[in-house]
C-alpha cells in the first residue's frame, strides 16, 4: 500500500467475494470498489456481513471465493504501517499504561519511539486524557478506552482508514469529536471505509455507500444514486381520513394523521395529490422531500424484520 | 465543520524509513514484552521470594552451624569417665586409661555405678567383638550426646586393634582407609568418569529451571491477546510469527533475569561464606569437559526448549482462557518428570523398552536423552536422531502455533477446532 489507487485502479477492490460459515453462506458474490481519497459508507443491519467482509479484506479471514485487494494485492501485515483499523471487537493491553500501549502500537506502525510518544501525548491532550497517560488502560472508562483505541488507529497517518462502528460506545459530545477527527483524516487525503448505523453521519461524510442485506448488495453508489435507486423523492403527508391503495404511490410509513408516500413509476406530485383528494382524503399538508438514507435503511431492513416476525 | 481549537495531532509524523520492518517489529515486540514483565511489582515479588527464602535458610544454617560447632567443641573438651570389662583380651589398659577409662572388676558393680551416676559409662566387650555385641551403658545426656558412648567404645576397640597389629599399613588396609584412583577408557581414550558426567547434566538442570520458571508465561503469552481482544489490531499490524518469536525471545530474557536473581545469593554465599554455611568445596579440577557430550547436551536443551515452548504457545492459541489452558498444562508438565521414575533403569539398562519409549517420545525425550548423554549411554546416532526429531517437531509445532494464532485467535470466547483451522477455513471457526 504505497502508491494508493489510481483512476483506473481502485484502492480497495472486492470482486465476487463469497464467504461460507460451515454450511451457511454469509456473503454471496459481493463486488464493490473504493477509490483512493473517498469516504465510503458500509451499511447494513447487524449480521449482514459487514465485519466479515472487512476481516476478509484484511486477511483475518480467508475468503471462500473471490478477490479482495488493497492497492492491487491481498493485504499483508507488513502493509499495516499505512493502515488504520478500528475493529468492531475493541481491545487494548488492559494492564499496561495508556502511553506505553500507544507508543508500542506506534512503534509497530513504523514510528520512532520519540515520534510515537510525542504524538500520543498531543493526542491525549486533545481528547482530554492527558492525566491518564500513566494509568493502566483498565482504569479508564469504556468511552475513554475507545478514544485511546481511535488514537492508536490514526497515529500513523494511515492512507486507508477502516472504522468498524467507530461511534459505538461514544456519548454525543465524544461522537462529535470522533467525527471531527475522521473528517480531518479525510481532508488529509486518507481513504476512509466506515461501518456505521448513524445515517446522518453517512450523509454528511460519505462520498459513496454500499448497503448490504443477507450478504448481498442492495444498493451501491453515491448517496444521491442510492437515493435515486429507492425513488429519490418522498411525499410527506398530513391528512384526515383513510389512505386509499393506489398505483401511483406506495405507503412507506404510516402514523396517526401522517404518512410518507413513495411515488411509483415517476408519478408526479400533482397526480398523487389529485388521487388523494379524489379519494376523499382531507389533505392538511403535502411536502416533497429527498428520501433519506435512514428511510431507505428502514425500508430495506424493516421489510426483513417484518418477514422475521411473520 | 471542525470545532476543535487545539493543535491537532491528526497528521502523524511520517514513519521513519527502516528496512526490513519485520526485524524492527521483532525488536519492538521483544522490548515491549520484556519491559512490561520486569517492571511489574508482582514479577519482582515472585522472583525475589525464592532468594529471600534461600537467604533465610542460609541464616538459619549459619546460626545452627555456629551453635553445633560450639557444642561439638564443648563435647570434645569434656572428659569421659568410664569403666569396661573385656572378655576378648584385646583392649589395652594403657589405651583405655588414655581415653579416661579403667578396667572394672565386676560388671554388676560397674553397671550400678552408671545407674547411680557415679560413672559416666560402662562398656562390656564380649569374647568375640566381630560376632558378638559390645554392650554400652551410660548416663543419659540427651539423644545426640548419648552417641558419644558408642563412639568412644568403638574408638577404644579400634585403637586396641591397631596396637595389636602394630602396622599402620595393615591397619589402614583393614579399615579400608586407602586411596584409589580409577581410570577407564572409551574408544581408546581415557574417559572422565563421574567428573565428565556432571557438565552435560548441567544442561538438564538448566532445562528444568527454564521450563519450570517460564512455562506458565509461555502458556499465557498468546492467551493475553485473545483475552484482551487485541488480536485484530495485532494481526493487521504485525506478522504473527514475529509476535510469537518476539514473545519467546522476551521470555528467555526474563528467564535469564530470574536465574541471575536466584543464583546471586548462592554465588555470594559460596564465595564469601562457604565455611560458615558448610557449603561443599567443589574441586572443579575433577570435572572433565568433553566437547561431544557438551555439544549434544546444548542441542538437546535448545531443541527441547523449542519443542516445549511451541507446544505451550499452541495450547495458548487453542484455549480461550488461562483457566481452561491449565487443564492441559498440568499433564504436559508431568511428562518432563516421568523419566525420573525410571531413572535407575535409564542409567543401568538403556536398552530396556520403557527407556527406549521415553527416549523417543517427543515430550519425554529431552530429559531422558540428556540423562543418558550425561552418563554416557546415548550413542552418537541416537543423539543425532533425537536432536533432529526435536528440532523438526519444534519447528512444525511452532508453525502450527502461529497458524492457530493467525486463524484461530479471532475466536475469542470458545475453544478452537484444530481440525477446522488446519483446513484453512477460518470463517468456519467463528461458528457464526
Amino acid at each position: 500500500m504505497t502508491a494508493g489507487g489510481t483512476a483506473t485502479e481502485p484502492l480497495v477492490h472486492i470482486k465476487d467475494f463469497r464467504m461460507d460459515f460451515g454450511e451457511t453462506t454469509v456473503i454471496k458474490d459481493l463486488s464493490f470498489d473504493v477509490q483512493a481519497g473517498e469516504t465510503f459508507g458500509f451499511l447494513g443491519s447487524n449480521g449482514s456481513g459487514k465485519t466479515t467482509t472487512l476481516r476478509a479484506l484484511l486477511g483475518i479471514y480467508q475468503p471462500t471465493a473471490g478477490t479482495l485487494h488493497i492497492d492491487g494485492k491481498p493485504f499483508e501485515p507488513r502493509d499495516g504501517a499505512r493502515l488504520g483499523y478500528l475493529p468492531e471487537e475493541r481491545g487494548l493491553y488492559k494492564k499496561e499504561h495508556v502511553l506505553d500501549v500507544m507508543v508500542y502500537f506506534g512503534r509497530l506502525k513504523g514510528l520512532s519511539k520519540a515520534e510515537a510518544r510525542t504524538w500520543s501525548l498531543e493526542y491525549l491532550e486533545r481528547v482530554k486524557l492527558a492525566d491518564k497517560a500513566n494509568l493502566n488502560v483498565d482504569k479508564l472508562s469504556g468511552g475513554q478506552q475507545q478514544k485511546i483505541q481511535l488514537g492508536v488507529t490514526i497515529m500513523n497517518n494511515p492512507e486507508l482508514l477502516i472504522l468498524d462502528e467507530p461511534t459505538k460506545g461514544f456519548d454525543p459530545v465524544n461522537r462529535r469529536l470522533l467525527m471531527d477527527i475522521i473528517e480531518e483524516q479525510k481532508l488529509a487525503g486518507a481513504t476512509v471505509i466506515m461501518v456505521t448505523h448513524q445515517m446522518e453521519e453517512v450523509e454528511r461524510l460519505c462520498d459513496r455507500v454500499i448497503l448490504l442485506k443477507d450478504g448481498t448488495s442492495r444498493a451501491y453508489g453515491t448517496v444521491s444514486e442510492v437515493q435515486d435507486q429507492f425513488g429519490g423523492t418522498i411525499y410527506r403527508l398530513s391528512f384526515e381520513g383513510a389512505l386509499p391503495a393506489s398505483d401511483l404511490f406506495e405507503i412507506v410509513s404510516h402514523g396517526p394523521g401522517t404518512a410518507d408516500l413513495a411515488p411509483r413509476d415517476g408519478a408526479t406530485e400533482t397526480a398523487v395529490l389529485r388521487e388523494l383528494i379524489s379519494s376523499g382524503v382531507g389533505v392538511r399538508s403535502f411536502t416533497t422531500e429527498r428520501v433519506s438514507l435512514e428511510d431507505i435503511f428502514i425500508s430495506v431492513y424493516g421489510e426483513q424484520n417484518t418477514l422475521a416476525e411473520a | 465543520m471542525s470545532t476543535t481549537t487545539k493543535p491537532s495531532p491528526a497528521i502523524a509524523p511520517a514513519p521513519t524509513k527502516r528496512s526490513p520492518l519485520s526485524r524492527h517489529n521483532l525488536g519492538t515486540v521483544v522490548g515491549f514484552e520484556f519491559t512490561r514483565t520486569v517492571k511489574k511489582p508482582r514479577f519482582w515479588i515472585a522472583t525475589l521470594a525464592i532468594p529471600v527464602v534461600m537467604a533465610i535458610i542460609f541464616v538459619l544454617i549459619f546460626a545452627s552451624n555456629t551453635s553445633t560447632s560450639a557444642t561439638a567443641q564443648a563435647q570434645k573438651n569434656a572428659s569421659l569417665n568410664f569403666t569396661y570389662t573385656d572378655e576378648s583380651g584385646i583392649i589395652s589398659e594403657a589405651a583405655a586409661a588414655a581415653m579416661g577409662g579403667s578396667k572394672a572388676s565386676d560388671p554388676d558393680t560397674a553397671l550400678s555405678a552408671v545407674r547411680a551416676g557415679t560413672s559416666d559409662a560402662y562398656f562390656a566387650y564380649p569374647a568375640n567383638p566381630a560376632t558378638d555385641t559390645v554392650k554400652v551403658y551410660g548416663t543419659d545426656r540427651g539423644v545426640f550426646a548419648n552417641n558419644t558412648y558408642e563412639a568412644v567404645a568403638k574408638q577404644l576397640l579400634a585403637v586396641a586393634a591397631q596396637t595389636t597389629i602394630n602396622s599402620p599399613e595393615l591397619t589402614a588396609a583393614a579399615g579400608g582407609e586407602v586411596k584409589v584412583q580409577t581410570e577407564t577408557f572409551r574408544d581408546g581414550n581415557v574417559s572422565g568418569g563421574f567428573g565428565s558426567a556432571l557438565p552435560p547434566l548441567m544442561f538438564l538442570l538448566l532445562f528444568y529451571v527454564v521450563i519450570l520458571l517460564l512455562s506458565n508465561q509461555m502458556l499465557n503469552s498468546t492467551l493475553e491477546e485473545k483475552e484482551n481482544r487485541v488480536t485484530e489490531m495485532i494481526l493487521t499490524t504485525l506478522n504473527p510469527t514475529t509476535l510469537i518469536v518476539g514473545k519467546i525471545i522476551s521470555l528467555f530474557l526474563v528467564g535469564l533475569v530470574q536465574v541471575s536473581v536466584f543464583l546471586a545469593p548462592v554465588v555470594v554465599g559460596y564465595v564469601f561464606f562457604r565455611d560458615r554455611l558448610a557449603m561443599p568445596d567443589f574441586d572443579l579440577s575433577s570435572l572433565t569437559f568433553e566437547p561431544g557430550p557438551l555439544i549434544i547436551g546444548a542441542l538437546l536443551l535448545l531443541n527441547g526448549f523449542t519443542l516445549f515452548t511451541a507446544v505451550l504457545v499452541a495450547i495458548g492459541a487453542v484455549m480461550p482462557t488461562a483457566k481452561e489452558a491449565g487443564v492441559i498444562f498440568g499433564p504436559l508438565m508431568a511428562l518432563i518428570f516421568v523419566p525420573f521414575y525410571a531413572i535407575s533403569l535409564i542409567l543401568s539398562d538403556p536398552t530396556a523398552p520403557i527407556v527406549q519409549v521415553f527416549t523417543y517420545f517427543p515430550l519425554s525425550a529431552p530429559v531422558t536423552a540428556m540423562l543418558r548423554n550425561g552418563f554416557g549411554t546415548l550413542g552418537t546416532g541416537e543423539a543425532i536422531f533425537i536432536i533432529a526429531m526435536l528440532f523438526i517437531l519444534g519447528v512444525l509445532i511452532l508453525r502450527l502455533a502461529v497458524h492457530l494464532f493467525r486463524y484461530g485467535s479471532i475466536q475469542y470466547s470458545s475453544k478452537l477446532s484444530i481440525t477446522k483451522t488446519l483446513r484453512r477455513r477460518p470463517a468456519e471457526l467463528t461458528g457464526k
